[in-house]
């Protein structure tokens, strides 16, 4: 890359090659950053994007080896293919003039320590700065990161700390010694999205201010859209392309960066959706009336106090046949609370619900844990049928007919018959959550709830399993509860909208008149941010 | 990416706890059965003449102080001593499983009294309880059985029951629900499979502390009784002989030593294996 100061760009990753074993991991990657840029870095979970970054600081796992290609960092050759790693090297670099923010903020701050002395510790470690000044200066940096009351702060646990705040305190240890480099992984993934845009604020006014390079790692192409100013997209361990960000969204040059685009859920594209017959009102499958659902705390153990804490209150709304109803809303705001209470997972309610229908099912967000691993395919796709049969024996089937059925299903859901035998660990993420619509839709219940069953997929997925729900509903007519926190997925799939916050619902409509004219603040609020 | 890796290597090496316990056991089992039907000599015919004979071609263990041959009586006492312990971990493993999984999936009071229940059992020794049930019960093989099955029984408790606790909030098992399956379908069914790597592991430790308890108990005398033969008994003889015939308790000791070691690879190799498996997940 030509640098405009014509001076040496602050990263250099020359050819590099990664390997586990016989598995190569990242292959021929180039990158180059700049001081003051922002290089993002998107790509599917697998694509070696994160070994990438683990390389270039110097924290590759010690199964991996360099196959080839080597990391330049200032001028200085940090690690190359063929000599042993220099782990004291890496040591002058790290957390000084390199350091990372991580995904999890929970787990990669020490629960048992409080987190004022745990950014201490950066400067106990790489500065000889007196004890005295430690407390000021890390004030100093939790103010500059944009949080209040740093005072108090300075003695919290991580767990006192929301979300937010645990990564903006991991984003104040990452730039109190000022680095040179930042990397980033997915640093905003398991935040909300109001709190996910004030992250990604803050990062680019670090970068501005300190004029450090940083390397921004996500899946989310939208995301890197906002923040950086080139981006690379990473395909199988390659760089398939990369350019500035503008140009990538605009001319993108290859099949797979526009095959990425066109899977990012957006609101232009509008549903096209037959209007319903206005003038029937059919019967509803699912009636909520004044609903309130509550926890009990402190349940588990048999002499502590019981209370109650209300989690949903006063839930009010009617579910038509044939009808997607969209539910978002931000993390620990009831969304799951509600819809555990409707399906019956919670007794600890008041109000009514009503259902006019049978067994309504329900598909997880996580393709990994909603599938029993010691079963193949067929028998679970046969078992809501035996389970069925059980109880009303008019429902009854042979074998063969559960065979058939399941069969049936399976090839529509879009996989062949060779999956009957196999296990779920012998599926990929994208084919398990197939199995798991199968598995609700195959008793053909007249109302399904799919509690962010896409959050966990990549995005190329997401789009696929989209589209599958959708037709699966065109087809045997079932009604779905579809509760996302992201508002786009929920927008591509929804006929009408509830929009939750704090265990309340705070509006609900049409989709279109929703998000045309949003009534309340926070609605507008979700809106903008998205 | 790493465990792919890392699982690929573990393969080409094969898992040498494993195979070396599939072994160890195999020839332990394999002796044992051959000497329920067939031992060399007589396992019960005295001869003063070849009191306290070392080992020789005759008798390649050597002879006792009641010059019975010392390889036929371990062949037989090995075969009783497995089968003693199979049953014990096939009473107790039962019985835990069952307990386990219905105090484990429903909780509430019961699981409360019968924890503290099985709290209180664990603070005894296990051999004194079991020798306070003998006292009760009588001694021989059938009561033998009976009171470690039942000494055994809370340490396979806990184990089924914490595995029942991890999984019955586990998202398969509330759709299981949802769908209508039946309680006990879900118990012995949903949950009952996916233990079964955990709950082997503990089986085959039970099943080396079975042998270790009833060599024990037999040693107190208070197990199989002569002229039956079993390994703990042979050693309680012996060691009246220690210095005169030292073949004699050499000979069943190590063939614990043998069984246990072997059971404990064959455990551990079985674990590692499935922790493969379940991080293939």
């Amino acid at each position: 890359m030509e640098n405009k100061a014509g001076i040496s760009p602050m990263v250099q990753i020359e050819n590099l090659s990664v390997c586990f074993g016989s598995t190569e991991a990242v292959r021929n990657v180039n990158l180059e950053i700049a001081r003051g840029e922002i290089l993002g870095v998107v790509g599917e979970s697998g694509s070696g994007k994160s070994v990438t970054a683990l390389t270039l600081m110097g924290l590759l796992a010690e199964s991996g080896d360099i196959a080839s290609g080597r990391v330049v960092f200032d001028g200085e050759t940090l690690a190359e293919a063929g000599k042993p790693r220099n782990r004291a090297l890496y040591r002058r670099y790290q957390g000084q003039r390199m350091s990372m923010i991580f995904q999890e903020p929970m787990t990669s701050l020490n629960p048992t320590q409080k987190v004022g002395a745990q950014v201490e510790e950066m400067l106990r470690l790489h500065t000889g700065l007196p004890r005295q000044e430690w407390k000021e200066k890390v004030l100093g940096s939790f103010a500059s990161v944009g949080l209040r009351d740093v005072e108090q702060l300075y003695d919290c646990y991580p767990h006192q700390l929301s979300g937010g705040m645990r990564q903006r305190v991991m984003i104040a240890m990452a730039v109190i010694l000022h680095p040179d480099l930042i990397v980033a992984d997915e640093p905003t993934t398991a935040l909300d999205v109001t709190v996910q845009n004030q992250i990604i604020a803050l990062l680019r006014e670090i970068n501005q201010k300190e004029h450090n390079a940083m390397l921004f790692i996500t899946h989310d192409l939208n995301l890197a859209r906002r923040i950086c100013h080139r981006i690379a997209v990473m395909k199988d361990g390659r760089v398939v392309e990369i350019q500035s960000a503008e140009d990538i969204f605009e001319n993108p040059r290859e099949e797979y960066t526009k095959k990425l685009i066109q899977a990012v859920p957006t609101r232009v594209r509008c549903k096209t959706r037959t209007p319903k017959d206005s003038q029937s009102v059919p019967r509803p499958v699912l009636e909520v009336h004044g609903l309130n659902v509550y926890y009990q705390e402190g349940a588990n153990s048999l002499f502590g106090r019981k209370r109650k804490r209300c989690v949903v209150s006063d839930a009010d709304f009617v579910l038509y046949p044939g009808e997607v109803m969209g539910l978002v809303g931000e993390s620990g705001c009831g969304k799951s609370s509600l819809s555990k209470a409707i399906l019956g997972m919670n007794r600890n309610v008041e109000g009514e619900i009503r259902h006019f229908s049978t067994r309504p099912q329900m598909i997880f967000q996580d393709p990994y844990s909603s599938l029993n691993p010691c079963k193949t395919v067929g028998w679970l796709l046969q078992e809501p049928l035996r389970a069925a049969g059980h109880l009303d024996k008019s429902l009854q089937m042979s074998e063969a007919d559960m065979r058939a059925e399941a069969c049936d299903m399976l090839r529509r859901v879009g996989l062949d018959e060779s999956c009957m035998h196999r296990k779920p660990s012998q599926l990929s993420g994208g084919q398990r959550q197939r199995i798991s619509i199968g598995q609700a839709l195959i008793t053909r219940p007249g109302f399904v709830i799919a509690d962010e069953p896409v959050s966990a997929l990549d995005v190329t997925l997401q789009a696929q399993i989209m589209e599958l729900m959708q037709r699966l509903q065109e087809e045997l007519g079932v009604a779905y509860l579809f509760i996302s926190h992201d508002i786009n997925v929920v927008y591509r799939m929804s006929d009408r909208i509830m929009v939750m916050k704090d265990g309340q619902i705070v509006e609900q409509g049409r989709t279109e008149e929703l998000f045309a004219s949003p009534k309340e603040a926070y609605t507008q609020l979700l809106l903008q941010e998205s | 990416m790493t465990q792919n890796g890392n699982r690929r290597q573990v393969h080409r090496k094969g898992n040498p706890y494993l195979w070396i316990g599939l072994f160890m056991t195999g020839t332990a089992v394999l002796v044992a059965l051959v000497g329920a039907f067939w031992t060399p000599s007589s396992t019960t015919a005295m001869s003063a003449a070849e009191r306290f004979c070392g080992p020789s071609l005759r008798h390649p263990f050597g002879t006792d102080n009641f010059g019975r041959d010392i390889l036929s009586r371990v062949m037989k006492g090995a075969g009783s001593t497995i089968f003693i312990s199979s049953l014990v971990v096939l009473l107790s493993g039962g019985l835990g499983i069952v307990v386990g999984a219905l105090t484990g999936y429903f909780g509430g009071l019961l699981d409360e009294i019968i924890m503290r229940f099985t709290d209180a059992v664990n603070g005894f020794p296990s051999i004194l309880l079991a020798l306070v049930m003998i006292s009760i019960l009588g001694s021989g093989k059938k009561n033998l059985i009976l009171s470690l099955g039942i000494v055994f029984t809370p340490s396979f408790v806990r184990i089924v029951r914490s595995e029942f606790i991890r999984l019955r909030d586990a998202d398969y098992i509330s759709r299981a629900r949802l769908m209508g399956v039946g309680r006990l379908r879900i118990l012995f069914v949903h949950i009952l499979p996916n233990i079964f790597s955990t709950f082997w592991v503990s089986v085959m430790i039970g099943f080396n502390n079975g042998i270790l308890a009833e060599s024990g108990m037999s040693y107190l005398g208070i197990g199989v009784r002569p002229p039956d033969a079993s390994l703990g008994e042979m050693l309680s003889d012996a060691q009246g002989y220690l210095l005169r015939a030292p073949w004699y308790a050499l000979a069943p000791g190590l063939t614990i030593v043998w069984i246990v070691l072997g059971f404990s690879l064959l455990s551990e190799g079985i674990r590692q294996n499935s922790g493969e498996a379940s991080d293939g997940k």
